[in-house]
């Protein structure tokens, strides 16, 4: 941690306002500049799995979010020397995860899009050790009509429900990375999950 | 509250993302209400439907393909190493960093721009090289200059005559004749003072630290010298028929 400004008075200690997930993150960034590539695969290590499982909820199948999962990921490659730390590593992460799936897939956004399977080939599902097998299998189940049902809830409400229930951003978190207000956000959480909720009472 | 919870409200009770006293009020709604605690249920129900939706792990070959493919896109360092400084220098971290920089930059290449003018004009004025610029004022007579600048002085023309502009009200101590050795030296210095002699005025300016005339007039001593007693010099023809052009 770095030393606190004393102020001119010496009344009060002012602290430099800095989440510590920044510091660690501008750290981070600044090997990357200085050509250390052990830095981009730590960056890899942190958010791949959240990108490839973002680009899995809004892609049509996996092969689809595997490519995608690359060229977000030469995307940041690319611009991650230009990170200037005014936001965390995480939400820059997601926006350039959010375009870019948005310009790739805008094409073909249908309302209706194919039912995502576990059982795929190419993944592995991330097992909860403190179940047991049966429970296991009962959620599985219900993990995939709700994921089935997920897929079929318009992009636009997709992307909040992912990001929050997903991936558990707040909602300033989401607003930073949609570029839209929090109340906009609030709104589309809502929807997306009254949509959901309905396509599962519906039995899809 | 009378009304149902809108699926906003609800959706944002579930989240806790709404200010204690109105969580409150939704809580206690919901509490009396028997449709909007059936609708937080099964909203309650979605969210937990989806945090069953499993993680699933990127295929591991998926790495390795990121990691040649970002290799094959590296420049080489030297030239990636410039174009990090490059934009560093000129996109810092900070908005107000970048604004601080360009004008810091701004004010280095002024300062830098004046200070090479400041030191060709010195130069200029060693090697006796000076640019004489007169201007002639609209309407009046061809050969008629009001102001000229020799060796980076201005120079005005009065009824006295050529007087270095700064000096209009300082009388001359020592009068020098263009032909004796010392107007010589003094020409020699400043050679395009004999275009501002030629129409027969004299020229006051300071030299060596004096206010020093010189004319075309034989001179009164052998030496050249001729000490003057102090007479006032009338000012400067009124402002407006002549203007300062610097060259």
């Amino acid at each position: 941690m770095e030393p606190p400004w004393e102020d001119s008075v010496g009344v009060a200690t002012v602290y430099p306002v800095v989440h510590p997930d920044v510091a660690l993150d501008v750290a981070l960034v600044e090997r990357h500049r200085c050509g250390d590539l052990q830095a981009f695969d730590e960056v890899y290590e942190r958010f791949g799995e959240m990108v490839y499982n973002l680009a899995l909820r809004l892609a049509t199948n996996r092969e689809e979010a595997a490519d995608l999962t690359q060229e977000i990921f030469l995307r940041i490659y690319r611009h991650l020397g230009g990170f200037g730390g005014r936001s965390t590593l995480k939400t820059w992460v997601f926006r350039i995860a959010i375009n870019h799936c948005r310009d790739r897939l805008s094409r073909h956004y249908p309302a209706l899009q194919s039912i995502d399977d576990d059982s795929q080939e190419g993944g592995v599902s991330i097992a909860d050790p403190g179940r047991g097998p049966e429970d296991l299998a009962v959620a599985a189940d219900e993990g995939r009509r709700v994921a089935e049902g997920l897929s079929r809830v318009p992009p636009v409400f997709r992307e909040a429900v992912v990001l929050r229930d997903l991936e558990g951003l707040s909602y300033e978190e989401i607003a930073e990375v949609l570029g839209v207000r929090v109340g906009t956000v609030r709104s589309r959480i809502a929807r997306g999950r009254e949509q959901l909720r309905i396509l599962l009472e519906k039995g899809l | 509250m009378n009304r149902h919870l809108s699926t906003e409200q609800l959706s944002a009770l579930l989240d806790s993302e709404l200010g204690f006293a109105e969580m409150r009020q939704l809580e206690f709604h919901c509490a009396a209400c028997e449709e909007c605690a059936s609708r937080l249920a099964s909203m309650r129900r979605v969210v937990s439907g989806l945090g069953r939706i499993g993680r699933v792990a990127p295929p591991p070959a998926l790495r390795q393909q990121i990691r040649r493919a970002a290799a094959a896109q590296t420049p080489p360092q030297g030239v990636r190493r410039a174009l990090d400084s490059f934009r560093l220098l000129l996109f810092p971290l900070r908005p107000a960093l970048h604004t601080a920089a360009v004008m810091g930059l701004a004010l280095v290449v002024g300062l830098f721009a004046l200070n090479h003018q400041s030191t060709n004009a010195m130069a200029s004025s060693r090697t006796g090289q000076e640019t004489v610029t007169i201007t002639f004022e609209p309407g009046a007579r061809f050969d008629t200059p009001t102001t000229s600048e020799v060796a980076g002085r201005k120079f005005i023309l009065t009824d006295n005559g050529w007087i270095q502009k700064g000096l209009e009200w300082q009388t001359p101590v020592t009068r020098v004749d263009a032909g004796s050795p010392q107007g010589r030296a003094l020409l020699t210095k400043y050679s395009d003072l004999d275009l501002l002699l030629r129409d027969g005025s004299p020229v006051v300016l300071r030299y060596n630290l004096v206010t020093v005339e010189i004319h075309h007039a034989l001179p009164t001593r052998d030496l050249g010298y001729e000490q003057m007693a102090p007479r006032p010099i009338r000012r400067a023809r009124p402002a407006g028929r002549g203007r300062v052009v610097v060259a």
